[in-house]
């Protein structure tokens, strides 16, 4: 499903990924876990499109070159980044953004668009499955949400769009030990044999909750080690400290 | 100044059926206009729109002598559909229509006959330019006590009829205690290159609502001034809202007079601009009296080569304790050849008053649209999302629920 071959990745300059390699099948989870600064979520940005990086290698999803797509056309194809930070859009309501969202995901694919009635029936069914809260859906996108409410704002999002590739970049992070099970149930409920998931987190705490095929160690932009769950328990222990 | 105004002049005189007295005022205006001629940039309240460049770049031989023969024909669709409303039709300056069909007849009283006192307003040389030459007058008074039902709708259309001319008009409205009225300006324009000078006036009574809308939204290449003076009672309140979108320049200025106790005035604003547009909005308020307020947020979206300014002023009365004045303007700049200007100013001689003020100025954030496009939307489609998002709390701040439904539809953000 996804290649990525010897990617290098510059931004000002400055060298973050340097010959990274990575296979992602259908229906696997991966977890790259690693320190700060070691280019985590450099690779989130490049795998999504964002503009900015100075790139060489290969990335091929689905037989497509990536690198040559626009953001959208990315979203478009499958894949969906769960955002560390997500943004506050001022103004725009969050059901209104969903809507536009998948409906230009489905119009790209040739699909039925949906009107305002199917879309609420889902909507209020994907909300029940993960246990949200749909007032704020109401609200202006992410504004004055809690961090745990954004992350959930961001696992509803996947959801909903029902991409084949979701990179979830720290999507752990700050969120206390009940929002992390709602979340986690969130993405387990989305695991089958067609998507697959890339987990980025420092910690292995996640990683509890979330079961992953693989485990990667990503330091210095390049990935030094890559094994099975018991990977994760060893970093967990011995710190990043013993891979460099 | 040319002669060709001194000629038109002279034929506004010779051609209407003026009094005696009125030929006199009308002199006296346009000797004070002559003196001065079009504002300038070494003006302080023109330093970001210079009008007399603005006219001598845009409209080559402009003339000021309108024949006022009444036509009856225009362009029926125009008129809103599905919205109820009274309405008065201006077409090329002149007055062809008023309907009340709405209201009690003998609640609103119409005054056509242009028989005005002179008002002191002579520091401002296009209200000089309007007394010498204006077309039509019309006078409203809403009677004490009387909630005007639908909204009144004022339609300023010109046609292919006239090019390259100046046109004034004037609607006095009064509010008498205790009554209310909603007023939308529309401008419809298929004339090219003319200067379009509007003076509203309007005296708020005691526990009056004045709820004063205006719409210049389809593009057109006409330079207008459109000044609106409103004095406020005990009590009483204006709230105004400006879609400034349409015309090659306008200059929205409005002057609030709070002169008793517990009036206020709202006024919000949005100016969107592409290509060589140049809108401005200019607001004086006056704080005379103890416990006033005034509110002010005007947004700003410029495109292209388009340049938005805001200029606007606080005053606040020694008399004025408690007041409570507030503004804020902001500005998304969509290129770099785009500007905006804001100037406010706030002069203050109470020394118990809450009064704020701000302005920003700023691109769209490139990691938003990031954002939205990672989802799925086009880089367009997300600009316009961002766009509307960044405009819709001006939209939220109108009271009426149709005209605003009206604007939503407008500025495509009904979704």
């Amino acid at each position: 499903m996804l290649s990525i071959k010897k990617l290098k990745a510059k931004i000002d300059n400055k060298d973050i990924l340097k010959g990274l390699n990575l296979e992602i099948k259908p229906g696997e989870v991966h977890a790259l876990m690693g320190p700060n600064g070691s280019g985590k979520s450099t690779l989130s940005n490049v795998l999504s499109g964002k503009k900015g990086y100075n790139i060489s290698g290969e990335i091929i999803f689905e037989d497509k070159n990536l690198l040559e797509l626009e953001i959208e056309e990315r979203a478009h194809k499958g894949i969906f980044l769960a955002f560390q930070y997500p943004l506050e859009i001022p103004g725009v309501n969050t059901n209104i953004f969903l809507k536009t969202s998948l409906n230009a995901i489905k119009k790209s694919r040739g699909e039925k668009e949906l009107d305002a009635i199917e879309f609420l029936k889902l909507i209020k069914q994907k909300t029940k499955e993960l246990k949200f809260d749909d007032k704020i859906l109401s609200r202006q996108l992410n504004v004055g949400f809690s961090g745990g409410e954004k992350k959930k704002n961001e696992i509803l999002q996947m959801s909903i769009l029902n991409p084949k590739l979701s990179i979830l970049d720290e999507t752990d992070s700050g969120l206390d030990i009940d929002a992390l099970k709602i979340v986690s149930e969130g993405v387990n409920a989305l695991r089958n044999k067609k998507s697959s998931f890339l987990i980025i987190t420092h910690y292995q705490r996640l990683l509890n909750y979330i079961k992953p095929d693989f485990v990667h160690v990503l330091i210095n932009g390049k990935i030094v080690k890559s094994g099975g769950p018991e990977l994760a328990v060893e970093l967990e222990k011995k710190g990043y400290e013993s891979f460099n | 100044m040319s002669d060709q105004i001194k000629i038109d002049f002279d034929k506004v005189i010779k051609n209407s059926n003026l009094t005696e007295k009125n030929v006199e005022i009308r002199k006296e205006y346009f000797n004070e206009f002559i003196k001065k001629g079009f504002p300038n940039k070494r003006v302080e309240e023109w330093k970001f729109s210079d009008l007399n460049q603005i006219i001598s770049a845009n409209i080559k031989d402009l003339s000021f002598f309108n024949d006022l023969s009444v036509r009856t024909s225009f362009d029926k669709s125009i008129i809103l559909k599905n919205f109820d409303h009274n309405k008065i039709i201006f077409l090329n300056g002149i007055i062809l229509k008023i309907d009340f069909d709405y209201e009690e007849k003998n609640k609103i009283e119409i005054i056509q006959n242009d028989d005005f006192e002179k008002i002191n307003e002579t520091h401002n040389p296009l209200i000089n330019l309007n007394g010498a030459f204006r077309n039509s007058f019309l006078k409203l008074k809403i009677k004490e006590g009387y909630f005007v039902n639908k909204p009144l709708i004022i339609y300023h259309i010109t046609d292919k009829e006239i090019s390259q001319k100046n046109i004034n008009q004037k609607i006095d409205i009064i509010l008498e205690n205790n009554s209310s009225l909603k007023v939308l300006n529309i401008f419809s324009d298929t004339s090219k290159n003319n200067f379009i000078n509007i003076f509203q006036q309007f005296k708020l009574g005691k526990d009056s609502i004045l709820k004063n809308y205006k719409i210049d939204f389809d593009m057109n290449s006409n330079i207008r001034y459109f000044y609106d003076n409103i004095d406020l009672d005990r009590n009483s309140l204006s709230e105004n809202f400006i879609l400034s979108a349409g015309s090659k320049f306008i200059k929205n200025e409005i002057n609030c007079n709070l002169k008793e106790e517990y009036s206020s005035a709202f006024i919000n604003g949005i100016i969107n601009l592409r290509e060589t547009q140049h809108h401005e909005i200019k607001t004086n308020i006056n704080h005379l009296a103890p416990n006033t307020k005034s509110y002010q947020l005007i947004k700003n979206v410029l495109n292209d080569n388009s340049k938005g300014v805001y200029q606007g002023k606080i005053f606040v009365d020694s008399k004025a304790q408690k007041t409570d004045g507030y503004q804020l303007s902001k500005a998304i700049l969509l290129s770099e050849n785009s500007e905006f200007n804001a100037k406010p100013e706030l002069e203050i001689y109470a020394d118990d008053v809450k009064c704020s003020h701000g302005s920003t100025s700023g691109n769209l954030d490139e990691n938003a649209i990031f954002y939205l496009m990672s989802r799925g939307l086009s880089k367009r489609n997300a600009n316009k999302l961002l766009i509307n998002g960044f405009l819709i709390d001006v939209v939220e701040k109108i009271t009426d629920v149709e005209i605003k439904r009206l604007i939503l539809e407008l500025i495509g953000a009904n979704e």
